[in-house]
């Protein structure tokens, strides 16, 4: 802000007054043009920025639940395979496709900030492959990106 | 025993050749009639000392079964079973049918390669341990089957070794994240948790640690690394031998201005007597100490052998036997058998 000419008597002092306003203007200029873009990319980025965070949240949102219902699939056909003949699988397995049924039972599907989702993920990877070697069958949610492939090629 | 009375030297008894590649690893069965080998060239190979003529010869190779790299190889408790390590993902178990080993299973689990593999005191569970940072445990089963009891994640890093121990079923793992991890049973219920990490804020290493061993007793432990140092662990052996279950392990002593390149091998014989193997091609021989210092070193250099290989020593494996052999394995693609005997 421009400061105020000091006050003195008549129509002079108007006229310096409006005539300062006229330059203000254009001396400010340039501060007025950067306000505006700011204020316009502003508005933009939030506009776009939450756009953005919603396609990642719903691509991420898909990957887990895809994951989550792989292992649940799985879940279900040995279960079935448990009723059928429940001598089909050794006390272990079963006692590990029960924990992996509770697993996703626990899972938080409606609150993303619980900081136990990826710890109960965790251990349903875990306990997926464990069962998968037990079985000798040769499963895997395709989605999941191993570590082996972010791993350089070292050997020792 | 004091061994600082007695001149000692390391005598070579015979130079294993046959392997194509580097031999990475060894196993002397429980009475120490065999040794087994394993090595970059796909293959494990047995050898055996004829009676006759107290030579060591090759008994079987055993091929065609993994496709790559043999990194590790144990015998189990009983003798009967070899299970052997390999960078093709799988550990295979192989039994003596007649007269030839024959592969009875593998284990598939593990991601990509296999690093080591141990058996617990009774044979009946089976450690891995592999670069996808994870540990595995094996419950053997009649008939050769092998079920998967739990596995492990905890280490940040590729796992190198892992090791039983000698007495209770704790398994002990070292990474090349720089620790050595200490995992129990909680109860009966196959949940395996680690109760110890052995790590820089507890005196531990600085870099990988490539291998660990036991006393007799099972109250010391000697970790050797890429730090070039040998360090000393040890536990309260009687919360231990009451049957309480694990005790924690606390840092003894540092073996540090003894070795100029990385440890890869360390193993303690039944006398106590710490072998290492290093990659400056060397055989390191420790003792305790019985100099009575009290903030002395605990353990000093009682021998050392230069040259013994031509080439980075991998694995050095002390025989259980009456004399005191030591076999050592290296990059050079030999096996040397040595006695460690009286100056004559």
């Amino acid at each position: 802000m421009a400061s105020q000419p000091p006050v003195t008597a008549g129509a002079t002092g108007t006229a310096a007054a409006s005539i300062q306003d006229i330059f203000d203007s254009s001396l400010n200029l340039e501060e007025t043009h950067f306000n505006d873009g700011f204020t316009e990319g502003y508005n933009a980025g939030l506009i776009s920025g939450k756009e953005e965070a919603k396609q990642v949240g719903l691509k991420f949102g898909f990957q887990v639940g895809e994951e989550l219902g792989f292992y649940r699939g799985c879940v279900d056909v040995w279960n079935s395979a448990i009723e059928v003949d429940s001598t089909r699988f050794s006390s272990r397995v079963q006692k590990s496709i029960k924990q992996m049924e509770e697993l996703l039972q626990k899972y938080p599907y409606f609150d993303p900030d619980d900081e136990s989702a990826q710890e109960i993920m965790d251990n349903l990877r875990l306990k997926f492959r464990a069962i998968c070697a037990t079985l000798s069958v040769k499963l895997e949610y395709n989605g999941f990106l191993k570590s082996s492939s972010e791993a350089k090629d070292i050997e020792f | 025993m004091d061994f600082s009375e007695e001149g000692l030297e390391l005598k070579e008894i015979q130079r294993l050749e046959g392997h194509n590649d580097k031999v990475w690893s060894l196993a002397w069965n429980p009475t120490s009639t065999l040794l087994a080998s394993c090595s970059g060239d796909k293959t494990v190979r047995i050898w055996q000392r004829s009676p006759s003529t107290s030579s060591w010869h090759c008994k079987a190779v055993l091929e065609e079964t993994h496709t790559r790299t043999v990194r590790s190889c144990a015998w189990s408790p009983s003798g009967k079973l070899l299970a052997t390590a390999s960078f093709d993902a799988t550990t295979a178990i192989w039994e003596l049918i007649g007269d030839d080993f024959e592969c009875v299973s593998t284990l598939e689990g593990h991601e990509n390669e296999v690093k080591s593999v141990s058996w617990n005191a009774s044979g009946s569970l089976l450690a891995t341990c592999s670069r996808d940072k994870s540990v595995w445990i094996w419950e053997v089963q009649p008939g050769n089957e092998f079920e998967c009891v739990s596995v492990l994640q905890g280490h940040t890093q590729d796992v190198k070794m892992v090791q039983w121990h000698p007495i209770m079923d704790v398994l002990f793992s070292c990474s090349y994240d720089n620790t050595v991890k200490i995992w129990a049973e909680d109860g009966d219920s196959d949940d395996w948790h680690c109760v110890q990490t052995l790590g820089e804020s507890n005196n531990g290493h600085t870099s990988t640690v490539w291998a660990l061993s036991f006393n007799p007793e099972g109250d010391k432990m000697v970790t050797c690394s890429d730090d070039l140092t040998v360090k000393i662990w040890d536990t309260d052996s009687i919360t231990m031998q009451a049957g309480e279950g694990y005790a924690p392990w606390k840092h003894l002593c540092t073996l540090s201005g003894y070795h100029d390149r990385t440890i890869f091998s360390a193993h303690w014989s039944r006398e106590g007597i710490i072998a290492t193997g290093a990659a400056d091609d060397a055989i390191r021989f420790f003792v305790e100490s019985k100099d009575g210092l009290v903030d002395g070193p605990l353990y000093k250099l009682m021998l050392k052998k230069e040259q013994a290989h031509d080439m980075d020593i991998n694995s050095v494996q002390w025989s259980s036997g009456e004399n005191r052999l030591l076999a050592s394995a290296s990059d050079d693609g030999t096996i040397k058998i040595w006695e460690l005997a009286s100056i004559t």
